[in-house]
């Protein structure tokens, strides 16, 4: 309940607080409602510079081998076809581009954070957000 | 405070308030002008908003969402008018809707970076558009951070009196940091010049504090912690008398302390007896230590509260001798006496209070120690023997003591042999005192000592002066005092070479101690001073203390020698005496001879010596009777 706060709170007051804590934070909460019950969340990740903002998230640990992951984070890689994995978009365009199949989206716009879910695709992969979570489900994009 | 420390004192507090009035100044200055800076950009991004309204309006009169929704073309137009005004500062210019989830939307975004589709969800904080929506009225998002200055200009757009969309501006500006950082060096000046006045005033401060601390320091008495005698010269002046009562309280017998645990025990006692003496007096009440082991109190007196000195010093009292004094694991009793002066307003100074209160001090002791004397209840007492201790006080010090001369002879050769010093003190007008009048009450005072001091002084100076033998009187208690005893025995050694021409008369021997005095008797006598016992014959005499002790003298008493020429017991005790004085070879004079008749039943008798009116009267000077013979 009090990293739902915080999430909320993040995405209002962003701009007073750090931009990679923020990332951080939110990146916790989305995984943990993503993925419930799982003890260690494995994610793929297509930009290594990133790495910053999950390595301190308890519970997560980075996998080079898309095929170990839980979940992909997927930052500027516009050529991932064939897969049954969960995808999570990070950034407007790459999000568009995989609107079909992801689960959702973080992008920044206009100096604001923007949290989606979308929510055919969660229903694709049998995903139950937490109640606090389902204000930032879309039906369309 | 002297006038100059004030005036330095005004310059630094002026400069110091002009300088924090010239930053405060400053920083007002920084705040108007970030403040136009937002205005300017305000009212700015208000005109554009009204433009794009009125623009807006111009191409859809009604039903904003559904008219943009299928009129792609028009947002088209829109979306490029808008650009038209976008610049670095008015960076995003866009136009939300709220949806029936309460979300915002995009209908139309300028924006020429972070570009909105129509429809897509945009987070925004949604208590102020809210507000837009709800109020009608155009709302400003203020932020501020270490880039600068970020404001969202909201402006409802209104159809039939119905929010259908908000137009909104994001626009910034970096024009406040810019100027703070201009106005920045100014303000650290005045910064520094604070800092620096700071932290002087921290120096005057702590030379402050220095100097309280150090006149409190030399005003108090570093044994006790209570105040010295500096402090009671400053506060005589200060003083009103008629505010406090005054009580003077000496400890008992602490000389003896000193003399038997040591001075490291007797300080010990003094400064747990100021401990107690704090706890019990009220704050107001002021604790002065004037002299060894006396302590000066003065009682503030409220009014209607005559007794409260009285009280607090019988409390101070029965508390020291209830308590327990512990050194190196010896308890040790201490007493106190105490005088009270309860009404210092009716001494002419309170100087002279405080020696009142000594006075009612000495009282205390002289009724026995551990005693509260109070003003009312001496005043007898005063008039008469604390004013004789005082008065033989001032005689010491005004050399007003003196010794008067009486002859003792030879009875066969009838040759002045020796002669008796007695002393006499006399008043400020010239009169003599005879002993009897003040002895009693200076005795086991202080007084006591010093004027047996001067007595031997005197007789030495006699002796090396008339080269005459002469004798003075002594106690026996005298001899068993330590202190006299030192006394005496210091003014011997001083004068050794002409020791032998003193004789010591013991009177009032009733009391002999053993082995002391036998061993202080042969001490004195190993100068060559002779000792013989006075008044023998009457009261405790006894024949046993020949045993024991070095007499060389026996002084026949005077009652027996005035009623020898009329009563045949005085007669016979004295034919007594001289028979058992020539066996043992002891020299006799006899007393109070007072008459032809009485001078020849002595000589008839066969006592050496001689002593009386008859014989010669005490005088002052010796020289004018040193060579007279009496006619027997």
């Amino acid at each position: 309940m009090k990293k739902i706060i915080f999430l909320l709170l993040a995405l209002t007051i962003m701009s007073w607080s750090s931009a990679l804590q923020t990332q951080r934070e939110i990146y916790k909460t989305i995984l943990g409602a993503i993925f419930p019950n799982k003890h260690t969340i494995y994610i793929w990740l297509d930009d290594p510079n990133k790495r910053d903002i999950f390595s301190d998230i308890k519970n997560i640990k980075i996998v080079t081998n898309r095929e170990n992951a839980d979940i992909l984070i997927v930052y500027h890689t516009f050529d991932i076809n064939a897969t049954d994995k969960k995808i999570f978009a990070d950034g407007y365009l790459v999000f568009k581009h995989y609107k079909e199949k992801i689960i959702g989206g973080f992008y920044w716009q206009k100096g604001r954070p923007n949290l989606v879910f979308i929510r055919k695709n969660l229903e694709d992969f049998n995903i139950s957000l937490p109640k606090n979570l389902k204000e930032f489900i879309e039906d369309n994009f | 405070m002297n006038s100059i420390n004030r005036l330095y004192i005004v310059l630094i507090l002026t400069i110091f308030i002009s300088i924090l009035y010239l930053y405060h100044s400053v920083s007002d200055i920084h705040d108007k002008m970030v403040n136009n800076i937002e205005k300017i950009f305000i009212l700015k991004a208000g005109q554009f908003a009204k433009n794009i309204d009125e623009e807006i309006k111009n191409h859809i009169d009604k039903d904003l969402y559904k008219t943009l929704k299928e009129n792609p073309g028009l947002r088209e137009v829109l979306e490029h008018t808008f650009s038209v005004v976008i610049t670095p500062s008015f960076k995003y210019i866009y136009v939300l809707y709220k949806d029936s989830n309460g979300k915002y939307r995009y209908l139309l975004d300028g924006s020429k970076e972070d570009k909105g589709e129509f429809n897509q969800k945009l987070n925004v904080n949604e208590e102020k558009w809210d507000q837009a929506y709800n109020t009608l009225k155009p709302q400003i998002i203020l932020q501020k951070n270490i880039d600068g200055l970020w404001i969202t200009y909201l402006k409802p757009i209104i159809y039939d009196n119905r929010v259908e969309g908000v137009i909104a501006i994001d626009f910034s500006t970096n024009l406040s940091i810019y100027i703070s950082k201009l106005i920045a060096p100014i303000q650290n000046v005045f910064l520094y010049i604070f800092a620096a006045i700071v932290v002087l005033l921290s120096v005057l401060l702590y030379q402050v504090i220095l100097n309280i601390k150090t006149k409190k320091e030399s005003i108090t008495d570093s044994l006790t912690q209570v105040y010295n005698r500096t402090f009671l010269r400053d506060f005589l002046k200060k003083i009103h008398p008629e505010k406090y009562q005054i009580a003077m309280l000496d400890i008992d017998f602490f000389k003896k302390i000193n003399d038997n645990y040591g001075h490291k025990a007797g300080d010990y006692i003094l400064s747990e007896v100021a401990i107690i003496l704090k706890k019990i007096v009220r704050e107001k009440d002021i604790i002065i230590r004037f002299g060894g082991e006396e302590f000066l109190i003065f009682f503030y007196k409220l009014p209607n509260d005559e007794d409260i000195a009285a009280s607090i010093s019988h409390r101070i009292r029965e508390e020291l001798e209830n308590s327990k004094f512990v050194y190196d694991d010896t308890s040790i009793k201490v007493t106190t006496s105490i005088g009270v002066m309860l009404h210092p307003q009716r001494c002419k100074s309170v100087s002279d209070a405080i020696k009142k209160a000594d006075q009612l001090l000495y009282i205390a002791k002289k009724e026995g120690r551990n005693k509260v004397v109070l003003e009312y209840d001496a005043i007898k007492a005063i008039s008469t023997e604390t004013n004789s201790i005082y008065e033989v006080k001032e005689a010491l010090d005004d050399n007003r003591i003196i010794c008067h001369y009486q002859p003792i002879i030879n009875l066969d050769s009838c040759e002045v042999v020796k002669y008796e010093a007695l002393v006499r003190m006399v008043s400020k007008d010239g009169t003599i005192i005879y002993p009897n009048n003040f002895l009693d009450a200076i005795s086991g005072t202080n007084v006591y000592n010093d004027l047996t001091k001067r007595v031997i002084d005197i007789a030495f100076e006699t002796i090396k002066k008339e080269k005459v033998s002469l004798s003075i009187n002594l106690n026996l208690s005298d001899i068993l005092n330590n202190m006299i005893y030192k006394i005496v025995i210091d003014e011997i050694v001083q004068n050794k070479e002409v020791a032998k021409w003193l004789t010591i008369e013991l009177l009032e021997y009733e009391q002999l101690n053993t082995d002391i005095l036998k061993q202080r008797l042969y001490e004195i006598k190993s100068y060559g001073i002779k000792i013989a016992l006075d008044d023998f014959g009457s009261g405790y005499s006894n024949f046993a203390i020949f045993q024991s002790y070095p007499i060389d003298i026996l002084k026949i008493d005077g009652s027996l020698i005035k009623e020898i020429d009329s009563s045949k017991v005085s007669y016979t005790i004295i034919e007594s005496i001289a028979l058992f004085s020539r066996k043992l070879e002891i020299e006799t004079v006899a007393e109070f001879i007072h008459n032809d008749k009485v001078l020849k039943i002595i000589k008839d008798l066969g006592i050496s010596y001689g002593q009386g009116f008859y014989i010669g009267e005490p005088v002052e000077k010796i020289v004018e009777r040193k060579n007279e013979t009496i006619d027997a």
